[in-house]
């Protein structure tokens, strides 16, 4: 690239707060995180045990952490799965010519402004075992009365709902975003060609949207393992039996009410395997787009 | 694109049916927010509009001081947006304006590295470093360490490269600096770009929940999110939904109306760009 | 266009954000007190400090709301790490091993002059509970302990006698489903905080919970609950929770809604709910309390304490710390102390307010603020009723916990369930042992 402005330091000096706050508060925690990971702290952080790779041994022996990573899984898939084939259902409708299409279109993206926090407050609100509407509506369908604070399959999937429905405006829309790039022209073209309306979506829409789904899968993703803590901490705090009790819960549990620092940490390293791993997808992937158009 | 009929039938059918049910949770929420405490739990539930708004309104308001509250969140989500937003325009601007510089590309990788790094992976030592920084319980340590937008930096730097180079010459050829240029013209352009990502940076910070509830320690510092938890917290007696549901729509209130302000230069400026 | 109105958006914003905005004021000596009150709870101690910050002008009592028990716990932790930590916190009977052993306390004994502060006031049980060695480490505030709550009204409705209510698991079962059976309720009773009504039940059936005299003789190294006892209660409890007489209602304080709005007949609670529960029963159902239910089996112990007390943190000056007595003095006067059990349903922690109260004929008013009491005062006192002392027990009840609500919902065995809490717990106490030997 050519230089417009040739100027030897400026650059440096532009780029040097946002490098700061890189620096100070990402990259280097994130290498403490791997040296403390091999250590036990107490919890006053007075006595510091160098154990090795110990805490990594303990964790993968531990039932407690491999079940919270097995409700990881099913939370995030779900969110990714159901929560994105929804939102494209009804960003694909809300992306035809319809009359009042703008006020379809604000009234299923504004969940995007709620907090995991207050999604997570109007759902206890929404099941709550004694006088929630959603209790009550499946009680008189099916004559039971559904208890979350006691299910823990239940509050599982309670929570992952609750966590699907705040991200849908956020899904919507990209989605609507993505389908508004799809050129007209083509559509036309398979029209003429005798396309039906579910032929043209799949071969021409969808594999056109495949960066837009791509990009909503990692960002899915990322919200389904890091960005729930508060749902879960308003709702369950893991409960019941550990049922709800997902990686970023288990973490901050060990972390900061059991002061289990070490241990702790080494969970943040595995999450940060996980983080990679959907990184170099992201690069893999986004490599592959650029040659594709 | 043409749709026959049904189809369209069929469309506004789904969509309205949608919205309803995505709707009803806060619309149940805005309703119990207007009981009284008996309404709130009494079962089967009530649907109709009660007459204990401002009560409600007010015993959240009282109880958790959410006067204070909304003004922190106000505080730290405007202070973040605004700090992202100058941060990740003067890096695009370095990224963009002064050809190969030296490390060029070990800098840019080192603040895309931000999307690689959420907070639970470093959490641990984060808190260590405010608390060793003496940052506990301050605006420090709910607002600096949000500063870098790897976000930022990726949208301006796509933006700027598509602001056609004469007009930078233009501006050569007059004599202006590059900071001036950066100033009186790739600002006032980038005018829906930073529209858009205040929006998202605000709601993305008034949202956070986790980082403040360990870095604060004290009423006064506390954000909104923890003014939910601390309302819920109080369980004792059968939980107050009808006060917890108006602290609740308190809560969701300024994000929603700045994403309904901002949601045209959000489409225009982020999520059109973000998949290219 | 757009953009303008986002401009202006913003500075909407500010200008709002700047009216919120409260004037700071500045006092004297400022003291931090960090509580895990919340509800109507709040107000009680908000009167409390109130009344102490009128009659003291040159000391400011700042209460802060920090949420949960465990949190105030964390939070403390957390604030000590850095250099600034509150002058008072309140901290939970499970975390007593915790902050003795952590070294950056001021056992109020030490706080006090001799005869400054007449100790002995303090309610035998309460006393004996945070003390070590015959010494008081932290200043009782709100001690309590559990209790069986049952609706009246939903007796007479299902044919059982309103004034014989279940002293038994036996009799608790059979009136269960009794209550069921006839429809009165869908399920007949549940629990407030699982874990410490099981620590109850030790303490009430003169069983250990952990060896070394439940750690008062020693450090705990392990625990007993999943012994005959554990596992016979937690069976009882299992099956009546299969057989919908029992039904789980989390891990605090949400079952008191089930019982408030009649769902369930019968609670075994914190007789701190006392205060809350007969205000919202009010006008709807006639509250009764009784003990503890007790298997027949064994010898009788004593309830157990549990609660909070305050404990003072280091790192303030000699001022601060003047301060903080007259606080604490304000805290043990009778007339306080008396007004904080009216208001809440916690013990009167000192043998004067109770006097208070009895003079003033409360209780015969209020029969229901007598029971815990009551059934404190008639048990025995053994080595296994004065409290569990372990190494962060904070993270052992949670263990223990998920073993109750895994077994309660049918997914785990109760001796299974146990034995593995144990297992997990012995393993919290040898890492809690290694750090402080």
């Amino acid at each position: 690239m050519e230089s417009r402005f040739p100027n030897r330091l400026l650059p440096y000096l532009l780029v040097l707060p946002s490098l700061v706050v890189v620096l100070v508060f990402l990259i280097v925690p994130s290498i403490q995180s791997f040296y403390l990971s091999l250590f036990r702290v107490s919890p006053f952080g007075n006595v510091l045990i160098f154990k090795g790779l110990r805490n990594f041994v303990t964790l993968l022996g531990d039932p407690a952490y491999l079940n919270s990573l097995i409700r990881s899984f099913f939370f995030t898939g779900f969110i990714v799965v159901v929560g994105l084939s929804v939102s494209l259902g009804l960003a694909v409708l809300a992306n035809l010519p319809l009359a009042g299409v703008d006020i379809y279109r604000t009234a299923l993206i504004w969940p995007f402004a709620l907090s995991p926090a207050v999604a997570g407050t109007i759902w206890a609100l929404l099941v709550d075992p004694s006088t929630g509407p959603i209790t009550y509506l499946v009680e008189r369908a099916t004559g039971m009365r559904i208890n979350w604070m006691t299910n823990g399959d239940l509050a599982l999937l309670i929570v992952t709902a609750a966590a699907t429905w705040k991200m849908l405006g956020y899904n919507v829309i990209f989605f609507l975003a993505g389908l508004q790039n799809v050129p007209k022209e083509l559509l036309e073209a398979a029209h003429m060609d005798g396309a039906g309306t579910f032929q043209r979506f799949w071969k021409v829409t969808f594999p056109l949207l495949s960066p837009t789904t791509f990009f909503l899968f990692i960002m899915n993703s990322l919200y389904g393992f890091f960005e729930v803590f508060g749902l879960i901490d308003v709702m369950t705090q893991g409960g019941p039996g550990k049922a709800t009790d997902i990686l970023v819960y288990k973490l901050y549990e060990d972390g900061f009410v059991n002061f289990r620092t070490g241990y702790a940490s080494a969970q943040s390293i595995v999450l940060f395997v996980f983080v990679a791993i959907l990184t170099i997808l992201q690069f893999r992937f986004a490599g592959r787009k650029v040659f594709y158009r | 694109m043409q749709i026959t009929r049904t189809q369209r039938a069929l469309a506004h059918i789904t969509l309205t049916v949608s919205i309803l049910l995505i709707v009803f949770p806060v619309v149940f929420a805005l309703v119990t927010s207007t009981h009284s405490f008996q309404e709130s739990f009494s079962f089967p539930p009530k649907f109709h509009v009660g007459s204990h708004l401002l009560d409600n309104y007010r015993a959240a308001w009282e109880r958790v001081h959410m006067g204070r509250l909304l003004f922190n969140s106000t505080l730290i989500s405007v202070a973040v947006a605004a700090g992202k937003i100058v941060l990740s325009i003067l890096a695009a601007f370095a990224f963009t304006y002064f050809g190969e510089f030296r490390g060029k590309a070990t800098l840019f990788i080192l603040i895309l590295i931000t999307h690689m790094l959420p907070l639970p992976i470093r959490i641990v030592p984060t808190f260590e470093l405010v608390e060793d920084f003496g940052w506990m319980n301050t605006y420090y340590a709910l607002t600096i360490p949000f500063f870098a937008s790897a976000t930022g930096t990726l949208l301006f730097r796509q933006f700027f490269l598509t602001v056609p180079n004469d007009l930078a010459d233009a501006a050569r050829m007059d004599g202006a600096g590059p900071m001036k240029f950066l100033w009186k013209v790739l600002v006032p352009l980038s005018k829906t770009n930073m529209l858009a990502l205040f929006m998202i940076e605000f709601i993305y910070m008034w949202n956070q929940y986790l980082w403040p509830l360990i870095v604060t320690q004290s009423n006064d510092m506390r954000v909104v999110q923890i003014g939910l938890k601390m309302l819920l917290a109080g369980e004792e007696q059968a939980a107050e939904w009808n006060v917890i549901m108006a602290g609740t729509i308190l809560a969701m209130l300024p994000p929603l109306i700045i994403l309904l302000i901002l949601q045209g230069s959000f489409v225009k400026g982020f999520a059109m760009r973000q998949e290219k | 266009m757009k953009a303008r109105k986002g401009t202006g958006a913003l500075v909407l914003v500010l200008a709002l954000a700047l009216l919120l905005m409260p004037a700071v004021g500045q006092a004297v000596t400022k003291i931090t007190f960090w509580h895990a009150m919340s509800g109507k709870r709040l107000p009680a101690v908000e009167r409390i400090v109130n009344g102490f910050n009128q009659a003291h002008p040159d000391i400011q009592v700042e209460a802060q709301f920090m949420g949960k028990y465990k949190e105030v716990l964390a939070k403390t932790i957390a604030a000590v790490k850095s250099g600034n930590p509150p002058h008072l916190a309140q901290v939970y009977e499970v975390g007593l091993q915790t902050m003795l052993d952590s070294g950056v306390i001021v056992p109020v004994h030490t706080l006090f002059k001799e005869g400054e502060v007449d100790f002995g006031d303090v309610v035998g049980p309460i006393r004996d509970y945070y003390s070590v060695n015959g010494k008081l480490y932290s200043m009782p505030f709100n001690s309590s302990t559990a209790i069986l709550y049952y609706n009246k009204d939903l007796f007479r409705k299902a044919g059982l006698d309103p004034n014989r209510p279940p002293t038994t698991f036996k009799e608790l079962e059979e009136m269960g489903k009794k209550l069921v059976e006839s429809g009165v309720v869908p399920n007949a009773f549940s629990t407030g905080w699982p874990a410490w009504i099981f620590e109850q039940a030790h303490a009430y059936h003169n069983q250990f919970y952990a060896n070394n005299e439940n750690g008062r003789k020693g450090r705990a190294t392990q625990v007993l609950f999943n012994g005959p006892f554990g596992v016979k209660y937690l069976e009882t409890m299992s099956r009546m929770a299969k057989e919908k007489v029992y039904i789980y209602g989390g891990r605090e304080y949400s079952a008191n809604k089930a019982f408030l709005s009649q769902q369930i007949a019968m609670l075994i609670q914190s007789t701190s709910s006392v205060g809350s529960i007969e205000a919202a029963a009010k006008g709807k159902f006639e509250v009764g309390t009784t003990f503890l239910p007790r298997f027949q089996d064994y010898s009788r112990g004593n309830s157990v304490i549990g609660g909070a007390t305050l404990w003072v943190l280091k790192g303030h000056s000699d001022k601060e710390y003047a301060a903080v007595k007259e606080f604490l003095k304000w805290v043990i006067r009778p007339e306080v102390t008396a007004q904080w059990h009216k208001d809440t349903g916690y013990f009167p922690a000192t043998n004067s307010a109770l006097k208070l109260l009895m003079d003033e004929g409360w209780f015969a008013k209020h029969p229901n603020h007598l029971t815990a009491f009551l059934q404190v005062l008639s048990g025995v006192k053994t080595p296994m009723s004065q409290g569990v002392r372990l190494g962060n027990f904070v993270e052992i009840r949670n263990i223990v916990q998920t073993a109750l609500e895994n077994s309660f919902a049918g997914k785990a065995d109760p001796k299974k369930a146990l034995d593995e809490a144990a297992q997990e717990a012995n393993r919290v106490l040898k890492e809690y042992s290694e750090l402080y030997q």
